[in-house]
């Protein structure tokens, strides 16, 4: 298939993140920062050591663009459901 | 058909104008990928499967033609994706 | 020669080599040569225009479109009737 290493399709990315941290986005402006220590087929998680963060538009008074606040929220371990999943990256890549 | 080796993918390809003929004549190319809500990322295409999950390298989040943040590699979950666009073709 | 017998995914074989007008569910379209395409209805478009009613309009020169959210298909459709109607 192709020249180098590991990569034979896209879930293979997601093992080699196993017990680093990456960086989950999820549908509905939220995203996750955690330790991956488990993932299935459909993209299930369990993410340990997790921040939580949730981006609302606040709406400004007239004309003005929307303010965007972000809500933290930590937590020991947490499960993901697939379905909710757009995007995972290892976190070391992730730059801004 | 291989039975020893690691990976029997490459057999011959069906037809190369259907969509798993595309996809391995843009394996490695620069693509677009854009996904319902929008969003757009950017990337060399490391790899696809068939639910469409996508495999990104030097991965760009890209909104209103502005970079809006770099991932070293990401995986994108194919529900998301409307569409892969090469980018050189 | 009648249509009465023609299986949908049949119409779509003939339109291989042709433009495609394709309506998805979120009411984005987009406009091709159809090149190729799967069991899920997964399409290879080439020379496209991608129509969208808030980002506008834009080229693309060969993509892979999600089945997925394809509502609706019209061989040798142009978009015209929706541009006109802008």
């Amino acid at each position: 298939m192709d020249e180098k290493d590991e990569a034979h399709e896209p879930l293979d990315l997601v093992r080699l993140c196993i017990d680093e941290f990456v960086v989950v986005k999820l549908r509905g402006d939220r995203e996750l920062k955690g330790r991956l220590h488990a993932y299935d087929s459909h993209c299930n998680l369990i993410l340990g050591e997790v921040e939580e963060s949730i981006y609302v538009a606040e709406e400004e008074d007239e004309g003005e663009a929307p303010r965007v606040r972000t809500v933290k929220k930590q937590s020991e371990m947490l499960f993901v459901r697939g379905d909710s999943v757009v995007l995972i990256a290892p976190s070391e890549g992730v730059k801004q | 058909m291989s039975t020893n080796g690691e990976s029997p993918k490459e057999e011959p390809k069906a037809d190369p104008r259907d969509p798993s003929g595309f996809l391995s004549e843009i394996i490695g190319n620069a693509v677009t990928v854009k996904l319902n809500s929008g969003i757009v990322y950017k990337g060399a295409l490391q790899s696809v499967d068939g639910y469409m999950n996508i495999a990104l390298e030097n991965c760009r989040e890209v909104a209103d033609g502005r970079v809006i943040r770099n991932y070293g590699d990401a995986f994108v979950r194919g529900n998301n994706v409307t569409y892969i666009s090469a980018d050189s073709i | 020669m009648g249509l009465e017998n023609l299986l949908p995914l049949e119409l779509i074989d003939k339109c291989v080599g042709s433009n495609i007008w394709v309506i998805m569910n979120g009411g984005k379209e987009f406009v091709g040569k159809l090149i190729g395409f799967d069991d899920y209805v997964n399409m290879v478009l080439e020379d496209v225009t991608e129509i969208d009613a808030i980002e506008g309009n834009s080229k693309l020169p060969k993509i892979l479109l999600n089945g997925n959210n394809i509502c609706m298909m019209v061989p040798g459709g142009d978009g015209k009737l929706v541009m006109a109607d802008e």
